[in-house]
């Protein structure tokens, strides 16, 4: 457990709900997308998140330490994890929504055309929810931080 | 021995800002972890160990007493992605831990004030 590791931590959320608000965008952006390069409508994308283990040398740091009877971190329980990671991106396999546009270049022979299974207003919820647990991580982030600058009071 | 006697206390003040400072990371991951499926809250536990360690009547080891992550499995079945964490609560025990904190740390000083007092009333 180092000092800033939960400042670490937080960061990690940020990270993670910048991408998801960036994957939300580009859903929105292609809400109307007929056409990709797969040669089929847009396909809406979501995030998966994980929580994120710590590394390998932290571990063995770890055991090394409370092995030598230095009482590393953590020498009973669990760990602590090292926050959230983005484990991939995958796309939404619904079907896509059939609307009637004969004028349309995608429209088949019947003149309905496949768009994009994106539900905008799911895009706008989750967006919202991207953004609020955002503002939790910062929330978070400083309160480390006060933390931190508060320890520096020790003796003054 | 002196010394001991007079640093006994903030060893104890140590480990309680050790704790603290540990329970901080732990809700941080926790609020990172929000968003994530099957994802169950983590908790510290220490004034437990703490108050079962003072009540056996023995001279407290304050060395023995370490403080440990643990899953907290209380409603398993909160939500529909197997995720406990309840964001409310968890920023009000991060509130909660930061004055706890800072009453530690302030605690800390005091001891350090008084110790500064003795040396300095000899002239």
């Amino acid at each position: 457990m180092s000092f800033f590791s939960s400042m670490d931590i937080s960061s990690s959320g940020l990270t993670a709900q910048r991408l998801r608000m960036d994957i939300i965008s580009q859903n929105i952006a292609n809400a109307d997308t007929t056409r990709t390069e797969e040669g089929t409508p847009y396909r809406r994308k979501a995030v998966q998140f994980e929580e994120k283990q710590k590394s390998f040398s932290d571990v063995l740091n770890n055991k090394m330490k409370s092995m030598i009877g230095n009482s590393g971190d953590d020498t009973a329980g669990e760990d602590v994890g090292a926050g959230v990671r983005v484990s991939k991106i995958v796309e939404d396999q619904s079907a896509f929504k059939k609307i009637y546009d004969p004028g349309n270049p995608d429209a088949d022979a019947e003149g309905y055309v496949n768009m994009p299974n994106v539900n905008v207003i799911e895009e706008m919820v989750n967006m919202i929810s991207a953004s609020r647990t955002y503002e939790a991580n910062v929330t978070a982030m400083n309160t480390s931080k006060s933390m931190a600058l508060k320890a520096l009071e020790i003796g003054r | 021995m002196l010394m001991n006697n007079m640093f006994s206390n903030t060893k104890l003040l140590e480990k309680a800002l050790d704790a603290s400072l540990m329970r901080n990371e732990v809700i941080a991951n926790n609020i990172s972890n929000v968003d994530t499926p099957g994802y169950k809250k983590k908790a510290v536990r220490f004034e437990e160990l703490l108050h079962s360690a003072m009540g056996n009547g023995q001279d407290l080891n304050i060395d023995g007493i370490e403080p440990e992550v643990y899953t907290d499995n209380a409603n398993l079945s909160y939500r529909t992605d197997g995720n406990n964490v309840d964001i409310d609560v968890q920023m009000a025990d991060m509130a909660k831990n930061t004055i706890k904190y800072n009453v530690l740390i302030a605690r800390m000083n005091g001891k350090f004030n008084s110790i500064k007092t003795v040396l300095k009333s000899s002239y």
